[in-house]
């Protein structure tokens, strides 16, 4: 009865969200009319909106961040429209999420609903309109991180796959990738004390903080490894310096996208 | 614990799943295939769990809180331990659904995934462990009312179904089915007013508070209509009297529990809803 199995297709628009048979002003509605969805790995052809969407993902500590940074410093000196979206930052969701990870209410399926409304709304009120108006939006981790986290923490992919449909494909997701060990000492050298979720203890597969951290990363690594492929990552070595990482990344953007289009207006041009 | 209590458990343990009604379980394990909607939630194992979930439907002003009331004195009364869930009542989100719904702040599918939080906090807090311990659970409204508000708003039905996969499959579904004019009449008597939501104010149907509240609760009404053969609704007429809706939950909850047919009449506590 339901195309649930055929959700599993990674590359949905948002557009797909839509029931074709629920304008609120069309009463009669026969039978529910079939969504068709793309076959898995299958790419977009088209896409519904102007803008365009660059995503970092890698484990913590293998350097997206500042990679994002920097990238987004050079859009921004050069005046490019844009616009900076961080992962589990949206206001509205920020005090369940806060209450759910110090009461360690959270259980592997609310802790997944949760950072999908959080995304959700950032999706819905910021990312698809600045896309619909013409902006370049740069995300500091995107659905792939959930996909890596919520299944190193039990989730199955099919459920994941359908839950987070809604959320256009990017144009650009790279993937810094570093060795475990690499990622880990950064982290750990960094922070003085690993938080419970962060750290994975929910998942009991170690009582020891920085163990179970290791152990939580090392699944979360080979989750985002299985992407790869099937989502079109660039893979970026996340272990080599700041400046030439940076080099590579300004390079490969540049020749995806038609920068030119996101340029600032010049006024002599009116 | 001797066989013929195992007997009497047995029909409790596995609730009944008509073939039809599974979507395409993604488990080879055909015992929880039987327990969920579509695939197992995640680090619970169904044979662990021996009460029974019991869900009551219908709209707003349908008499689902006066019966869960009554069924809850009744069963308890019959000696069985009951837990009781409901929408917005976890205790991750259910304040911060209350807020957003005040704000009117929210996205259709930010406040979709907000309701699905809440209900998997409570299937996991509430619902499973009560199971566990061989409770009653009496759910006022379950998923079907939560996929019904998403499809109404334009949300995808396949992926709201899909949200749902991991939801236990109820061994009874009840159905207060009435017809919108007459909740209307009941919940502003209830109030003297219409809330917002309840009126589905947020899809611009009508500028008109009743003809509002009774397009929106005719849409959600077709859609319960739409599930109600593929999870073997129990349909009932919501705009008989209390107490023979009343009687007829319990004779159909009786045989599900095993209890003999009982008389029942409320306590004084609850004498004003036996109208």
């Amino acid at each position: 009865m339901t195309d649930y199995a055929e959700s599993q297709a990674p590359n949905v628009s948002i557009a797909r969200m839509d029931n074709p048979d629920t304008s609120v002003k069309a009463p009669p509605r026969p039978e529910a009319s079939k969504t068709t969805l793309p076959q898995p790995g299958r790419p977009i052809p088209s896409r519904a909106y102007p803008g365009a969407l660059i995503v970092v993902e890698g484990t913590d500590g293998s350097g997206k961040s500042t990679q994002l940074y920097l990238l987004k410093r050079w859009l921004e000196i050069g005046g490019y429209r844009l616009h900076f979206t961080e992962w589990n930052s949206s206001p509205l969701v920020k005090s369940a999420t806060r209450r759910g990870k110090q009461k360690r209410l959270l259980t592997p399926t609310t802790f997944s609903l949760l950072h999908a409304a959080d995304f959700a709304d950032r999706c819905e009120r910021q990312i698809m309109p600045l896309l619909q108006g013409d902006y370049l939006v740069l995300a500091d981790r995107y659905v792939y991180t959930a996909f890596a986290r919520d299944a190193a923490r039990g989730c199955s992919h099919r459920w994941l796959r359908n839950l987070y449909r809604f959320a256009p494909v990017p144009d650009i997701t790279f993937y810094f990738r570093a060795p475990l060990e690499v990622a880990v000492d950064r982290i750990l050298s960094g922070r003085p004390k690993l938080k419970y979720y962060e750290a994975g203890m929910d998942l009991g597969l170690s009582y020891e903080r920085p163990e179970s951290f290791k152990l939580f990363q090392a699944r979360i690594l080979e989750e985002y490894d299985k992407m790869v492929d099937s989502d079109n990552f660039v893979v970026l070595d996340g272990t080599l310096p700041v400046n030439k990482l940076q080099k590579q990344m300004r390079d490969i953007v540049a020749s995806k996208i038609d920068l030119k289009r996101f340029a600032p207006r010049a006024p002599e041009a009116e | 614990m001797s066989d013929p209590e195992k007997e009497k458990e047995k029909p409790v343990a596995s609730p009944p799943a008509s073939p039809e009604a599974l979507a395409k379980p993604a488990v080879a394990d055909p015992d929880s295939a039987q327990c969920f909607f579509g695939e197992p939630l995640v680090g619970l194992d169904p044979t662990e769990l021996n009460g029974s979930l019991i869900v009551i439907e219908g709209m707003d002003g349908s008499g689902r809180s006066t019966q869960i009331a009554l069924l809850q004195e009744w069963l308890e009364s019959e000696g069985f331990s009951v837990q009781t869930s409901g929408l917005r009542r976890s205790n991750l989100v259910g304040r911060d659904i209350d807020e957003l719904l005040a704000k009117n702040a929210v996205t259709r599918l930010t406040l979709a995934l907000m309701y699905a939080t809440d209900f998997f906090d409570q299937l996991e807090h509430r619902i499973v462990p009560a199971l566990r311990s061989g409770a009653v659970v009496l759910a006022d409204r379950f998923i079907f009312t939560l996929i019904a508000r998403g499809v109404v708003r334009g949300i995808n039905r396949d992926y709201l179904t899909g949200l749902y996969a991991m939801a236990l499959r109820p061994h009874l579904t009840f159905w207060l089915n009435v017809r919108p004019e007459t909740a209307f009449a009941r919940e502003f008597k209830k109030a003297q007013a219409i809330s917002y939501w309840e009126a589905g104010r947020d899809m611009s149907l009508s500028h008109d508070l009743y003809w509002s509240f009774v397009r929106y609760q005719t849409m959600i009404k077709r859609e319960l209509e739409n599930m109600a053969k593929r999870n073997a609704f129990i349909e009932l007429d919501g705009e008989a009297s209390v107490s023979s809706v009343n009687k007829q939950l319990r004779q159909r909850i009786g045989e599900q529990l095993g209890i003999r047919a009982s008389k029942y009449t409320p306590s004084s506590a609850l004498a004003h809803l036996w109208r």
